[in-house]
């Protein structure tokens, strides 16, 4: 057996693995590269090295142990992280995705606005001597031609096939797309500008029509500016990722870029009513949350543990059904109680025999929230009490009786501090877990009643986190950076309860 | 008779209140799901029918593939168990029992890592599996294997985290007695640490499907394809809508998905108990 693990072909079974798996690997490097994805190429060359280096060679003992744990860490939980942490510090919202140049391309592609009648034509897109083409039917004048990016040919009617409507379906030396071609026309078409006159040209406007328009914006890359020919404006980049005019910064091109505004998104936080006043309020409901779920989950498992506590007949069968919630996959058990919850289908408004709307009142909300977490969370605390309350020695609870405490002094001097000593840690490690309870409000209640009218994103009922993921995924304006601040500051809120928590239970203690 | 009242009654009425409440939903679920009406009314505490309509639209209806939603749920899940604690419980055993240069660091960084709170790193895990499609479209966004692996890297931290204080409470004379019978790192970990530690292993297996078969958000943002999903996600969307009126097949669905878990969970709640004590919370 021992053989097994320094033996020659167990050797040989680890080589052919390692380089299956590095061979595999590095494929995927290859494909990165070719697809200029650096960073991601970069960390795949690295694991190969690594998988090598560690599996084949004595270099480290414990790299053989911890390394494929800590390269999945890396990879899909510390970079991502990582990443959360860059964002933060950029503009990077809905209309400051894209990259400088990209934005500045954009701004060129639609810096343009039709003629001052909004003249159109109908178009049929096509080829004219080898060139992308469109012919052009000015069916008001009963005039044709042939729009190349550099040529305007006029054309006489006789010798095109008009339409019942005065549209030119086809011309002498005018090939109309084959369907092939049609598939990659968007592409090719839409961004070309045809020849009209002067300053004028065509723009498309989907396959079948062609607006007169003209260049408003133009580019001076020296000066990195853009200006508006025709009124004068000049717009700058004002360092926050947009052009603007500098005058008035409220007038900008669209759209803008991703720019590092560093610690705005934090700031923020604090000086921007707008957003202050919400993060307030959730803040406040999330703490008010989190206790409350804390203390009643608390308080009901303990109240059964000890009801339990003695022998009573039927332990067994109450047991099994007291941990039931705990057990069922508690996303089922949310959207379940959600159901239960509605206004007209639901059970509890029919075994009440009530009315109410419990989703739209934020009262009603909140205790239908507390509600189903003590549902939820109750058994876990009944559970670890039961164990906690055998963990207290007898002696010492004997040793009060015969000192004459009667129960409920036992109970309030010895069994309740030393349960609180044993089970903070575990207390204060569900107050983190509830502060992030993600899953119990967006199923729920969707952070939901809100004052939709105002266009505000908080709800009610909206916890911290609940409230990140509607800034970054939710409404109209998806702002990622202002998200990844929030969720750094939360983190640092979790982390330092957690590590309170953690410092109490000692669990340190092994290395400190 | 006093006395009884004292000591016992008020235990029962309480129990019996609380066991009431713990069953009323799940009792709900169940007549629910021989209902074919399709909501979730209590119209009486004893069903009035017993029609297995919704069962038979989950196993019949061709746009519903229920069980492959399942399928995919048991696949997933069952690989992020396995794997995970495979991985996880090697790399326990190295922060526990070995010694190296940026082991305390490492164990700190682990701690820490771990706190971010998942749900916000969505964005930036999506980005980046994104990326990976463009060059391999097998393993990135909208793939259950990329999924996995996103699986793989969260469970890592709390099961490294669960494991290690597993493997710190097996004496120590146990593996240093091995050392000078001239064992190996690698030997005693595979001949002492794995045999000891099956058990626990088994646990913290059964934890992570538990909480991977339990994630809803990652789920619905990776698979798009009806095919693809998991039960949850899959579920989901008959009552996701405005109008309550597919509760049927939801609670039939969920009850299918649930009971196994539930008895797995009550057959080994013992063992789950102490491995939840020894840090976690239910996620």
């Amino acid at each position: 057996m021992t053989s097994f693990f320094t033996g020659k072909v167990s050797f040989a079974i680890k080589l052919v693995v390692v380089l299956l798996l590095s061979a595999l690997l590095l494929t995927l490097t290859q494909s990165a590269f070719a697809q200029k994805e650096y960073f991601i190429a970069g960390f795949l060359a690295i694991c190969i090295l690594l998988l090598v280096l560690t599996y084949l060679t004595k270099i480290s003992i414990p790299l053989k142990f911890f390394l494929p744990g800590v390269l999945l860490l890396v990879a899909f939980v510390l970079s991502p992280i990582l990443y959360t942490v860059t964002m933060s510090t950029f503009n990077y919202k809905t209309g400051n995705i894209v990259s400088k140049g990209e934005a500045i391309e954009q701004i060129k592609n639609r810096g343009f606005e039709s003629d001052p009648d909004g003249t159109s034509f109908d178009i049929k897109i096509g080829r004219y001597e080898m060139q992308e083409a469109i012919l052009i039917s000015d069916t008001i004048n009963g005039a044709y031609f042939i729009s190349t990016e550099t040529n305007r040919i006029p054309l006489v009617a006789a010798d095109l096939t008009i339409n019942e409507y005065g549209v030119a379906e086809s011309a002498p030396n005018f090939e109309t797309l084959s369907d092939a071609d049609m598939a990659t026309a968007d592409e090719i078409y839409s961004l070309k500008r045809f020849k009209y006159e002067d300053e004028y040209f065509i723009a498309l406007e989907g396959f079948e029509v062609g607006i007169v328009s003209r260049q408003v914006l133009s580019y001076d890359e020296v000066k990195d500016q853009f200006e508006n020919i025709i009124t004068g404006e000049i717009y700058t980049d004002n360092g926050r990722g947009n052009f603007a005019i500098a005058d008035s910064p409220d007038q900008y091109l669209e759209p803008g870029w991703r720019a590092p505004i560093w610690f705005e998104n934090y700031t923020k936080l604090f000086t921007e009513e707008r957003l202050r006043g919400p993060l307030v309020s959730v803040f406040i409901w999330t703490i008010t949350f989190a206790t409350l779920s804390v203390l009643t989950t608390f308080a009901l498992g303990l109240l059964l543990a000890l009801a339990l506590n003695k022998p009573i007949r039927g332990r067994r069968v109450y047991r099994s059904i007291l941990i039931l919630p705990y057990a069922m996959p508690s996303i089922m058990s949310i959207l379940i109680w959600g159901g239960m919850f509605n206004t007209e289908f639901g059970a509890i408004n029919n075994l009440l025999g009530t009315e109410i709307a419990w989703f739209q009142s934020p009262t009603f909300a909140k205790f239908a929230i507390i509600l189903v977490n003590l549902w939820l969370g109750f058994p876990y605390f009944y559970l670890i009490s039961s164990g906690a309350l055998q963990a207290i020695p007898s002696e010492l609870l004997e040793a009060a009786s015969i000192d004459g405490a009667n129960p409920r002094q036992i109970f309030r001097r010895i069994t309740l501090p030393l349960l609180l000593q044993i089970l903070s840690p575990l207390l204060i490690a569900s107050f983190a877990f509830n502060f992030n309870n993600f899953n119990l409000i967006y199923l729920l209640t969707g952070g939901g009643p809100r004052a939709e009218l105002d266009g505000e994103l908080a709800g009610a009922t909206d916890i911290l986190i609940s409230f990140t993921y509607k800034i970054a995924f939710g409404g109209a304006i998806q702002d990622l950076g202002l998200a990844s601040a929030i969720s750094l500051v939360i983190f640092v809120l979790v982390a330092s309860i957690s590590l309170y928590g953690i410092r109490k239970s000692k669990v340190l203690e092994s290395f400190q | 008779m006093n006395l009884w009242l004292r000591n016992y009654a008020w235990r029962h009425a309480l129990i019996i209140s609380v066991c009431l409440f713990s069953l009323f939903p799940l009792y709900l679920v169940v007549i629910s799901s021989f209902n074919s009406t399709g909501s979730l009314r209590l119209d009486s505490f004893i069903p009035r029918e017993i029609s297995f309509a919704n069962y038979k639209l989950l196993f019949t209806d061709p746009t519903i593939p229920y069980m492959i939603w399942v399928k995919n749920s048991l696949i997933i899940a069952g690989a992020t168990a396995v794997l995970s604690v495979t991985i996880g419980s090697a790399s326990a055993f190295a922060f526990s029992r070995l010694y190296f240069r940026g082991r305390k660091a490492g164990i700190q960084l682990l701690l820490l890592v771990q706190m971010f709170p998942a749900i916000l790193a969505i964005s930036a895990v999506y980005v980046i599996m994104e990326r990976v499609y463009t060059f391999a479209p097998s393993i990135g966004l909208g793939t259950q294997a990329g999924l996995l692996l996103i699986y793989l890297g969260g469970a890592m931290g709390v099961n490294i985290w669960l494991l290690k204080g597993f493997v710190d409470s097996i004496p120590k004379e146990l593996d240093e007695a091995a050392k000078i019978d001239g064992a190996s790192a690698v030997q005693t970990y595979w001949l002492i640490f794995m045999p000891l530690a099956a058990p626990v292993l088994a646990v913290v297996a059964l934890l992570s499907f538990i909480g991977t078969f339990n994630e809803f958000i990652l789920a619905r943002l990776f698979l798009v394809d009806m095919e693809s999903r998991t039960v949850a996600v899959g579920l989901q969307q008959f009552i996701g809508g405005q109008y309550s009126e597919n509760w049927g097949p939801f609670a039939a669905g969920s009850i299918i998905a649930s009971v196994p878990i539930v008895i797995i969970f009550l057959s080994l709640q013992r063992y789950i108990i102490n491995g939840l004590t020894a840090g976690s919370v239910k996620g």
